[in-house]
């Protein structure tokens, strides 16, 4: 006789029917339109458990957030109430239905209500596989979670996020160059007075997709997001996101800027929707592209649905060179070319880093930028 | 030959000879020729269209400013051969008549770095942020640029006077040895238009000539030029001393042109 089916089993097989009728993502499909997922791994996912950790490797797990790393396949009896109650709940796109189903590695981390977590506290993803993370932010908390993607093969994670009333996540995703076809969605919701601040940084992979859904769905509820990708040679990354302005009152900002060298490509999608009564709501999104060279490509697609009346929005794109006059400017004032064409280049990229208030994370992120930006300038 | 004439027969720091300069193939300079010796001041006048700032761009280097003829020499060197780098670091200096605005490059960062890279090319030592910062201060107060602008980022924001001082501040930072002022004027004010000449009449020495390039007489007023040189069509038509900017504002670009053609 079979077990009854769990809570668990029961999400996961609705996560597995979900899959089975969409399929790897394709070209074909609108959504994925600059970033062909099937042609990049066929129709393989697999249910590999990367080096998944959280905290420090040395010192395990941290002491101050409450942490569960378990195996999805085996009994879920032992899992606290909060998983519970918030895994597998929010929505999943296919990607994300199919870790959800495969997976068997999860993180699930949470910050009791009314706590500040003073530390940043690092989320590593190593090596290649599926898995899933689960953050709870209860009412009041705050955290900054640093995540830092080394991916290896193929990498499909689903990341859920809930931020509870009044509670405020900053999310620092740090995904350097690999090889690697990674893929990651965070479904994201934030209640009332809520806030949720993404950072990012791509060096691209041989297909990067970071799809991020977000649902502001009380009010006062926020979202900032902010990025930058330095692409070279044939690097892809690919920055997707829909924000939902469930109800009045909720505000989103959105800043991304991409320097695209070699035959690379700089992918951003940015959905905004304001549902219908969600006046007073504010959106601005902005996304700028330089290309390096005439094989990079940049692909940005900012896109609007208003279903309020009284609301403010504020989109903007654009992809150019680096602007001739200032570069004579500063070559006439005896700055040497490559030197002029750097400090514009960061010049260009600082607007989006400087989002990042952690002085220590942003000099991180700095690095980082630095390290990818001799291959990002050739053309 | 006593030392004074050797003096009077000195090579020009400048000698521009027969150039001819074309935009999108099309030509804009037809054969214009000019020396300045240093320690001049010497004025370019002309109408729209003259070719005032063609002059200016491509003495500065500036790419799409083709030379299909002609020569120029700084100092006995083919500056056509120089990138723009080189030729800042060589003591050419191109004050702008629209400075452009760099967001993310604060303005002392931004000089800091021009001043380092001329002297690094003239393998120079560099200096550090502090000396620039004391030596940017001392210049900055004479030309009303306040610390503040100093902190944001280059010309963003800044009015069209605060623009020009800035360029001003610069060729004081510099110190070039040929100084070129593109319609330093245009967009001034005369408070503010005194305040830059004054700038600039600081910078007058015996080591350094200046081209100074406007449309109206009301500059040459305060920055009053050893010689002057009307521009029309791409060539010289006419040269006089200061007094030559008076019978153009008295009787227009048109009397003169006419009479040259």
């Amino acid at each position: 006789m079979n077990a009854p089916a769990t809570w668990l089993d029961e999400r996961r097989a609705e996560a597995a029917n979900r899959f089975a009728a969409l399929g790897v993502p394709h070209r074909r499909i609108e959504d994925w339109k600059y970033s062909d997922l099937k042609t990049a791994i066929g129709d393989a996912v697999n249910d590999a458990v990367g080096m998944w950790t959280v905290g420090d490797v040395e010192n395990g797990p941290p002491l101050d957030v409450d942490y569960s790393y378990f195996d999805m396949n085996a009994s879920p009896d032992n899992l606290p109430e909060w998983v519970r109650v918030n895994l597998g709940v929010l929505p999943q796109n296919a990607m994300s239905s199919a870790s959800f189903a495969s997976a068997r590695a999860c993180i699930a981390i949470r910050v009791p209500r009314g706590k500040a977590v003073a530390h940043p506290v690092p989320l590593r993803v190593e090596g290649g596989g599926t898995g899933r993370v689960l953050v709870v932010l209860e009412e009041g908390a705050s955290l900054t979670l640093q995540e830092t993607i080394k991916a290896v093969g193929l990498v499909n994670a689903g990341v859920e996020i809930v931020i509870g009333a009044n509670a405020q996540l900053t999310h620092i995703r740090n995904a350097p160059q690999t090889d690697a076809v990674q893929v990651e969605e965070y479904s994201i919701r934030v209640a009332r007075d809520g806030v949720y601040r993404a950072h990012l940084f791509n060096g691209g992979a041989k297909l990067s997709r970071a799809e991020f859904q977000i649902a502001l769905a009380g009010a006062n509820a926020q979202a900032h997001l902010s990025g930058v990708s330095v692409l070279g040679d044939g690097a892809h990354a690919d920055v997707t996101t829909h924000i939902t302005h469930a109800v009045a009152h909720t505000t989103s900002t959105q800043l991304f800027k991409h320097v695209a060298g070699g035959k690379s490509r700089a992918v951003y999608q940015g959905r905004i929707t304001v549902e219908q009564g969600a006046d007073k709501s504010d959106s601005r999104q902005t996304a700028k592209a330089l290309l390096m060279g005439v094989r990079a490509e940049a692909d940005l697609k900012p896109e609007l649905e208003i279903c309020a009346d009284d609301v403010k929005c504020a989109h903007g794109a654009a992809v150019g060179d680096l602007d001739p006059n200032s570069l004579f400017y500063l070559r006439a004032r005896g700055i040497p070319e490559a030197e002029a064409r750097n400090m514009l280049v960061r010049a260009f990229l600082e607007e989006a880093v400087n989002e990042i208030t952690d002085e220590t994370i942003r000099e991180t992120i700095w690095r980082e930028v630095e390290k990818a930006l001799p291959r990002a300038m050739l053309p | 030959m006593t030392v004074g004439e050797r003096k009077a027969i000195r090579l020009a720091m400048l000698e521009i000879k027969d150039l001819h300069v074309a935009v999108d193939g099309k030509e804009i300079l037809k054969g214009l020729t000019l020396s300045i010796a240093a320690g001049q001041v010497h004025a370019i006048m002309g109408p729209n269209g003259s070719g005032k700032s063609t002059l200016s761009y491509v003495l500065a280097g500036r790419a799409g400013y083709d030379i299909t003829s002609g020569s120029i020499a700084y100092n006995g060197e083919d500056l056509a051969a120089l990138k723009p780098e080189e030729r800042a670091a060589k003591g050419v200096f191109l004050a702008m008549q629209y400075p452009v605005e760099i967001p993310g490059v604060t303005t002392l960062t931004f000089l800091k770095t021009a001043l380092n890279a001329q002297r690094r090319a003239r393998g120079e030592k560099e200096v550090d942020a502090m000396t620039v910062l004391k030596t940017v201060r001392k210049r900055a107060a004479a030309l009303k640029v306040s610390e503040e602008m100093l902190k944001r980022a280059l010309n963003v924001g800044f009015s069209g006077g605060e623009k020009k001082r800035l360029e001003i501040l610069q060729m004081s930072l510099f110190e070039p040895k040929l100084a070129i002022l593109d319609e330093t004027d245009s967009g001034l004010d005369i408070d503010a238009l005194k305040l830059v000449a004054e700038g600039v009449n600081t910078l007058r020495s015996p080591e350094r000539a200046m081209l100074v390039i406007t449309h109206y007489q009301r500059l040459l007023d305060y920055i009053v030029p050893d010689r002057i040189h009307v521009l029309a069509k791409g060539r010289i038509v006419a040269e006089g001393g200061k007094e030559l900017a008076h019978e153009l504002e008295a009787k227009g670009y048109e009397h003169i042109v006419g009479k040259a053609a």
